[in-house]
């Protein structure tokens, strides 16, 4: 039987894992805001979010599909 | 009346985040029987270690440093000129090496700082830097910073009780945990929508304040202009796969719903357009 719960958690998980490879800057942005001072990386007038931190959000993302994938397979 | 516009939209932005917060009290008040004052005190100590903590590592991760006045006696004087005007107390001016032309401001009205490179120093000249100032003591006298802190605390609070509704309401298996971290991170995103949409009106109204304060945006606009021009040139010579890596972002879509600053073109062209 489908465990929704399960499947809520691959879908989620999948969603999360896509945002972060799509557009990491902005899953940075939104955990960095107000936490540090905005535009304090890359050039003046801008939000840019420095490469290494691009990359470690997209390897998260990997992580996510790859986990929401799992729990697809076990729901479905 | 000063930013009507401003207000209008932090009055709406304010009751949408004002309800994300009611619910997650609610939710605290219920599951974990915490009185109302329990609830606000410990939301008032989270948002407060978040200010304090982010000032403390703002400045400590781009290594700044005071900037003495015998340095610099030209910038200080004219901090300190803009700040009389702009009716706020001079903030406190640091100096840092960010190897990119940039600044940023810190702290509450009566207890700012400005962050200037000194990549920005050599890069603009004097009228151009003391456009970037005079938007940096607008942010201050705005509120800015303080308004970004008090969102983000709304955020992650909000974030906390989905995490925790989810992992209280599951069987603890390995997919509700799973389960909770992600639903913490959509709805921190979610909230922050909000919180973006009003910071990067944020930047206009500090455009705006810097180019009032001068009487002309050109200033800013053409550092502005400058930066960018230069930003261009780095970025080409940047290897091809990082490019690929960032071809997504920061460009339309749900990054630039997610960004906390608007496109520089669209700032400069206000600038000159007023």
């Amino acid at each position: 039987m489908t465990d929704a719960r399960t499947l809520l958690a691959a879908i989620l998980g999948l969603l999360l894992g896509a945002v972060c490879l799509v557009a990491p800057g902005a899953v940075v942005r939104v955990q960095t805001a107000g936490r540090r001072p905005t535009g304090r990386d890359g050039e003046y007038g801008t939000d840019a979010v420095p490469d290494r931190w691009r990359r470690l959000v997209q390897a998260l993302g990997v992580g996510l599909v790859a986990a929401g994938g799992y729990f697809g397979y076990v729901a479905l | 009346m000063r930013h009507v516009g401003l207000k209008a939209r932090m009055a709406v932005v304010g009751s949408i985040l004002f309800a994300f917060y009611a619910v997650a009290a609610v939710v605290v008040m219920g599951v974990f029987d915490w009185p109302l004052a329990l609830v606000l005190l410990a939301s008032v100590l989270f948002v407060g270690v978040q200010y304090k903590l982010g000032k403390w590592m703002a400045l400590r991760s781009v290594g700044a440093e005071d900037l003495p006045e015998e340095r610099s006696p030209d910038l200080h004087r004219r901090v300190e000129s803009l700040s009389r005007d702009m009716r706020i107390d001079k903030p406190r001016l640091m100096i840092a090496s960010m190897g990119v032309p940039n600044a940023f401001a810190i702290g509450r009205k009566g207890a700012g700082t400005v962050v200037v490179s000194e990549e920005l120093l050599r890069t603009l000249d004097t009228d151009e830097v003391e456009g970037v100032l005079a938007h940096e003591l607008a942010h201050i006298r705005n509120r800015d910073v303080v308004m970004m802190v008090l969102g983000q605390g709304v955020a992650s609070i909000v974030a906390i009780v989905a995490q925790w509704a989810v992992l209280l309401t599951g069987d603890n298996d390995i997919a509700d945990f799973f389960l909770a971290i992600v639903v913490g991170q959509l709805t921190q995103m979610l909230v922050m929508l909000f919180v973006f949409a009003i910071s990067r009106y944020r930047e206009y109204v500090a455009d705006s304040d810097a180019a009032d304060e001068l009487g002309s945006g050109e200033p800013l606009a053409r550092a502005l202009e400058k930066i960018s021009r230069g930003a261009q040139g780095r970025e080409s010579q940047v290897d091809s796969q990082a490019a690929a890596l960032c071809i997504f972002d920061d460009r339309g879509g749900l990054a630039s719903l997610l960004s906390t600053h608007p496109p520089v073109e669209k700032r400069i062209e206000r600038l000159r357009s007023r």
